[in-house]
């Protein structure tokens, strides 16, 4: 980035905009601890510059210029994800959203809010609540992930079973181009709504968005225990088909039971075993009806156990703490998969025998956000502290998608790091008409480069996957790949 | 499905590495609220400290760096949403001991340290005039030392030596006069509590501090101390156990024991027509787990109308005026004072009511500067008021 174009923003944005080594090397990094010695020779992670625009006005600004001088610019916001998504590979401008904050208006007959994007979810639900309204569905990172970040990324998460996607509960949202333009967008659109959910920030900057809210009901939980993952599995399946559909349904595997009783975060009456959350809201009749449900699949199941009230009261008002088994690590490796749910059970069964294999605990839970699909979350501990068995470790994340590949699962999110796997989430005629669209909207590349259409030279699937097999090898040769 | 759990820390090292950079810590922090760079983030903050002590690089030990670890007002928030449940608190004082253990703590922090060695208190006042504030009593006797009192009032060096404070020692001697509590005060052996060096970063000195206010208070023979200051309240609660070892001291703040003489009917209250509102200090409340006993003595006050703040309980927002900021970066204490101040005008309260001198002092600036019509009081202050 020419110099004087640095001078020229910061001039214009003062104390917001910081080109400091110290400042700008802290916009290099989201949740993943990648050593620097895989990173560093690949990618140009450090921007030249980090600005905060205030208004829609100054993001269009900044693209203007960036645009004109062909700059690269990644928007970033909570960076609250694993895969890169909000670092910059290319160096060039990242765009710190998080002054686009605040509710812009509420529409109660219409049941819409219309929000910046910079806004977090908790935030939103601070201002909703207050007027007896809550959110539709939002992440089970709430306290960090933005409004537009989320709708940036894929949209599933708590809630997103009874009430769809994100996008399905947009209205409408406004959209600055690469070029500087801003445009209006609603799924009727050309461009459509549509394009920009899971974009990933790579066609254009949201600034704000029109969403649907809910009246705030009442909630009941649940916390089943099982023996075993197929009866889990079951009652899962039993209790998403019923007729009250529940507003949050989620699961812990038994590796992953036994991982919080190691660190204490679950009561020793829990025992070994899966563990199956199930949230309901809605008009008393419509809970006391989702009462009489789980206690009739349950009377069905003499082995599933019914846990006492409080204890899934707890597991719902921790929604938001799955990293608190990090406390076990230090560090932790892992992986996201979008997976089919009548293939939980396999998936789950192949982890195990994974765990067998390398000598490792796979803890995995997993969120159903569809009636079709699961995310699930897998895990295992390891210690960036020692870099080489760490650096061995990361094939280890590829082996947990290659099982979430065999049972009908691709990687969920895509960023840089899952960037090999773009083949197994689209196919070759999807992927060319986001190519499509790309060219379209962003024909310079300057939004986000290096994320989500192309996986770089050396991530070529078949060059990667050699290179993840030969580094996991090495962690079952070792016989370690972190503690167990 | 967990249980619920106390935050940990076990050393500085390994909570960096635990810390998951989930950035839950960002958006509660005030500092980071009005810095808004990623570096004023406790997220950042930790970041630059696992490069610098886990991975050894010693270039991350900047100045920029010091700058940020003494821009915090140690309220806590951090701690509570935690997704690791790293004792976010402790980890904040466990950096500024190392940066001063290196000789690289900023004036202001090495100038507290040096008035509290050699006054014994946060000012430079001589510690013998420490009950200065008494002489507007009827009897200024009353507040003088005596073994074997029934309570004994620590008073605390801002009540102390503050002029603006003298209120609230003042109010609180009426009040235990008025309830025929037998009280007393340490006088000018009461030193510092030390809460100030600890969070300076030398908790050794303040070790020293403690071990002197516990031996005068056994000799004093004194079985029930109460203190109206919040960060006096932790020290005497949470960090002098080791001193107090085998010693029986009922220790409770100053909200705790007014709510006691109420319940007692040793108070009398009259009605009152205001709207109040509570500001948790982060000392007593998130950090100390009083919430009740001040919301109970305010709702106990005939005709009173209590709001919540926007921000209460344990997500209280702070003042701006802990971590020793105002020592090192007034303005941004400020800034975030601001902050609390918008959520006190959205409540429509008349009276916003603290149990923290320092709250007080800070929301009273701020209050006074937006011209807004809300009288700041300590709870000592609120209770005079509805007894007269």
């Amino acid at each position: 980035m020419k110099p004087e174009i640095v001078e020229e923003i910061k001039h214009k944005y003062g104390d917001r905009a910081n080109d400091s080594p110290f400042e700008r090397n802290l916009y290099t990094r989201d949740l993943a601890p990648v050593p620097a010695l895989m990173v560093d020779p690949l990618f140009k992670t450090m921007p030249d510059l980090v600005v905060r625009p205030a208004n829609e006005e100054e993001v269009a600004e900044i693209l203007r210029i960036a645009w004109k001088e062909n700059i690269p610019v990644t928007p970033r916001a909570g960076a609250s994800t694993t895969y890169f998504d909000s670092i910059p590979v290319k160096g060039g401008i990242v765009m710190d959203l998080n002054l686009l904050r605040g509710v812009v208006g509420l529409n109660e007959e219409r049941m819409t809010v219309t929000v910046q994007a910079g806004t977090t979810w908790s935030e939103l639900d601070d201002y909703l609540k207050r007027r007896g309204l809550t959110e539709k569905s939002y992440p089970s990172s709430a306290p960090v992930a933005t409004i537009g970040g989320w709708f940036c990324m894929m949209g599933y998460g708590i809630g997103s079973l009874k009430y769809g996607s994100l996008l399905s509960q947009v209205k409408s949202a406004q959209v600055v181009l690469a070029t500087g333009d801003t445009i209006a967008v609603t799924p009727d659109t050309d461009p459509p709504l549509s394009w920009f959910a899971g974009s990933e920030g790579t066609l254009g900057i949201v600034t704000w968005l029109e969403l649907e809210v809910r009246k705030l009901n009442p909630m009941k939980h649940f916390l089943l225990k099982m023996d075993s993952v197929p009866e889990m599995a079951q009652v899962l399946k039993e209790v998403k088909d019923a007729p009250v559909i529940p507003y949050n349904l989620h699961f812990t595997d038994p590796a992953c039971v036994q991982g919080m009783h190691a660190l204490g975060l679950i009561p020793d009456e829990v025992g070994e075993g899966c563990l199956l959350q199930v949230d309901y809201e809605g008009a008393e009749q419509e809970l006391d009806q989702a009462e009489d449900i789980i206690r009739r699949i349950v009377d069905q199941h003499p082995k599933v156990k019914m846990m006492p009230g409080e204890m899934a009261d707890l597991e719902w008002e921790e929604r938001f703490k799955a990293l608190r088994l990090k406390r076990g690590g230090p560090s932790v490796l892992g992986g996201e998969v979008w997976l089919p749910i009548k293939e939980v059970s396999g998936y789950l069964a192949d982890i195990a025998a994974m765990s067998s294999k390398y000598g490792i605990r796979f803890m995995s839970y997993g969120h159903v956000v569809t009636p079709e699909y699961v995310t699930v979350m897998t895990m295992f501990y390891a210690n960036e502290v020692n870099t080489i068995n760490y650096m061995f470790s990361l094939g280890l994340t590829k082996k947990i998608q290659d099982v979430g590949f065999r049972y009908g699962g691709h990687p969920y999110g895509i960023g840089l790091w899952n960037s090999p796997y773009i083949t197994r989430i689209y196919s070759r005629k999807e992927l060319a008409e986001l190519r499509e669209r790309k060219k379209r909207l962003d024909p310079r590349g300057i939004l986000n480069p290096g994320k989500v259409y192309r996986y770089p030279l050396l991530f070529h699937p078949f060059t990667f996957g050699i290179g993840a097999n030969v580094m996991a090898g090495l962690i079952r040769a070792a016989g370690r790949g972190g503690r167990r | 499905m967990s249980t619920q759990h106390e935050n940990k820390f076990t050393t500085l090292e390994q909570e960096a590495l635990i810390c998951a950079r989930c950035g839950y810590c960002r958006n509660c922090c005030p500092v980071y609220r009005v810095i808004g760079w990623e570096s004023a983030s406790p997220r950042g903050k930790i970041t630059v400290a696992k490069d610098l002590y886990v991975k050894g690089n010693k270039n991350a030990l900047s100045d920029e760096f010091i700058q940020r670890v003494t821009q915090c007002t140690l309220c806590g928030a951090c701690n509570v949403v935690c997704s690791t449940s790293i004792d976010l608190r402790e980890l904040w004082i466990e950096l500024r001991r190392r940066i001063a253990e290196g000789g690289k703590n900023p004036k202001g922090l090495q100038d507290i340290r040096k008035n509290i060695l050699d006054n014994k208190n946060i000012t430079t006042f001589d510690n013998q005039d420490r009950l200065e504030w008494a002489q507007d009593l009827d009897d200024p006797d009353v507040a003088e030392p005596r073994d074997g009192a029934e309570v004994a009032y620590f008073v605390g060096c801002v009540s102390s030596f503050f002029p603006q404070a003298a209120q609230i020692p003042l109010a609180n001697a009426e009040i235990f006069g008025a309830a025929g509590v037998d009280f007393t005060t340490m006088g000018g052996d009461e030193w510092c509590c030390g809460f100030p060096l600890i969070i300076s970063g030398y908790p050794d000195d303040a070790r020293e501090f403690r071990r002197h206010n516990v031996e005068k208070i056994k000799e004093m023979g004194i079985s029930t101390l109460v203190a109206s200051c919040a960060s006096c309240y932790h020290i005497w609660k949470y960090e002098s156990r080791e001193q107090l070892a085998g010693y029986d001291l009922e220790v409770l703040h100053t909200t705790e024991y007014l709510a006691r003489l109420i319940e007692e009917n040793r108070i009398q209250l009259n009605e009152l027509d205001e709207v109040i509102t509570y500001h948790d200090p982060c000392d007593l409340g998130r950090n100390g787990g009083i919430f009740d006993a001040p919301r109970k003595i305010i709702n106990s006050i005939p005709g009173v109308r209590f709001v919540e703040l926007a921000h209460h309980g344990m997500d209280s927002l702070c003042c701006g005026g802990g971590g020793n900021l105002q020592s090192v970066d007034p303005q941004l204490a400020k800034e975030i004072t601001k902050l609390r101040v918008e959520e006190i005008k959205e409540t429509g309260a008349t009276i916003v009511v603290s149990s923290c001198q320092q709250c007080e002092q800070m929301l009273s600036a701020a209050i006074r500067e937006t011209g807004l019509p809300v009288r700041v009081m300590d709870i000592s202050q609120l209770i005079l008021e509805a007894m007269e």
